[in-house]
């Protein structure tokens, strides 16, 4: 085909573009993604009964935030990465400011506890399914992403990839707070944030395969 | 004819409105500008340039959601250009048979290049960025002065001074002037 045939071709499709089509883009991957996980939980794990209980308490929301906060700061690197002239990002270390946060929280769990009681606090019930199942219901929302992805642009790959990763491990444990009855904040740093890093990692493994362009 | 960025950012964000128009237009004034930055670090593969140009035009198309219209148009259609020959050259590269391998890398030169290639790092490296990024656009990546002025998004003169500045520091570390 020639250039010209091809511009006349292009110009026959030419839909508006609101101003935060990129966000929305990502939200609607991020959301697809996130009710699937949702799904999942409520049908092969179960909501933990004692939910609205548990709603009252801390634990819960410290959980709840961390997740989140970690989730949000991802899908700003997101979609800053999914732009081609995406410019560095110096304010990455804020992702730090949640996991020091909670680390504190941790120290002072550990005060409060004879040290007779530190394993079974820091391994509770769940740990050895904890980072796997946070892994696994990851990937529906990783697969939202990737379905964004395919009309934006990302240069760097493999940044994009772990930034996406990064994101549905994220959320995906946010989901898994609705089934997960552990309390302390030294299983969730651990646990939990491994499973975030795991799908982090995976994302940026898969990246430059799944987000070629 | 070349257009300025404020035109091609004009139709760019005319386009992005639903203007078909202006998406054509901008489409047309693409493609000698694409040819240009494609022709000029693609010596071997001329034959391929129309293809890279459509590829580009097809990619400008479905991902302009990419586009933030607060940034200058230039900057994104050249990071979109660049990624699309780097896959090119991925793609080309894939298919090179393996026997003729070691004949392709002795006649391109292709160590003498590569080592070529980390002296110039090294030594940019010990520049400020402005000047190295400016020595590298202009005289490694084969921009003009205009194009890397405004993908650094910084002045022409301000090229034109970074570079003579760091070509003078790098000449005086070469001799042994300086560390």
């Amino acid at each position: 085909m020639n250039t010209e045939e091809l511009i006349r071709l292009l110009s026959t499709d030419v839909p508006r573009i609101p101003r935060h089509a990129l966000g929305r883009r990502i939200a609607r991957g991020v959301i697809g993604g996130g009710v699937v996980s949702l799904l999942v939980v409520a049908a092969a794990l179960g909501v933990r009964p004692d939910l609205g209980r548990a709603m009252l308490g801390f634990a819960f929301w410290m959980k709840w935030t961390y997740t989140v906060s970690l989730g949000i700061l991802a899908i700003i690197a997101t979609m800053r990465l999914a732009r081609p002239d995406a410019r560095p990002m110096r304010w990455l270390w804020v992702l730090a400011v949640p996991v020091l946060l909670l680390a504190g929280i941790g120290v002072g769990e550990l005060a409060d506890t004879p040290s007779r009681d530190w394993l079974a606090m820091w391994l509770g019930k769940s740990w050895m399914v904890c980072p796997w199942v946070v892994l696994s219901l990851s990937m529906p929302i990783f697969i939202g992403l990737l379905w964004s992805f395919r009309r934006l642009a990302p240069a760097d790959l493999r940044a994009a990839g772990a930034a996406a990763g990064l994101a549905a491990g994220a959320f995906a444990a946010s989901v898994y707070c609705l089934h997960c009855p552990e309390v302390s904040a030294i299983f969730v740093l651990t646990w939990y944030t491994l499973g975030i890093g795991l799908a982090a990692g995976f994302g940026a493994l898969v990246g430059p395969r799944f987000l070629r362009w | 004819m070349q257009q300025s960025e404020e035109q091609l950012r004009a139709w760019m964000i005319g386009g992005l409105g639903g203007d078909a128009a202006a998406h054509a237009a901008l489409l047309r004034a693409l493609v000698p500008l694409l040819q240009s930055f494609y022709r000029r670090r693609m010596a071997q593969a001329q034959n391929d340039i129309e293809d890279l140009v459509q590829e580009t035009l097809i990619a400008v198309h479905t991902r302009r959601e990419s586009y933030d219209r607060d940034r200058p148009f230039v900057a994104w259609l050249y990071a979109i250009a660049r990624h699309r020959m780097i896959d090119h050259f991925r793609r080309r590269r894939a298919t090179v048979p393996v026997e003729d391998l070691d004949q392709i890398l002795a006649t391109e030169g292709f160590e003498d290049s590569c080592s070529a290639r980390l002296d110039v790092a090294t030594l940019l490296a010990g520049l400020s960025p402005k000047q190295a990024r400016s020595i590298r656009d202009t005289h490694i990546e084969g921009l003009s002065i205009a194009e890397a002025a405004e993908a650094a998004q910084i002045g022409e003169s301000d090229v034109k001074v970074s570079v003579h500045r760091g070509m003078k520091t790098l000449a005086a570390r070469i001799r042994g002037d300086l560390p």
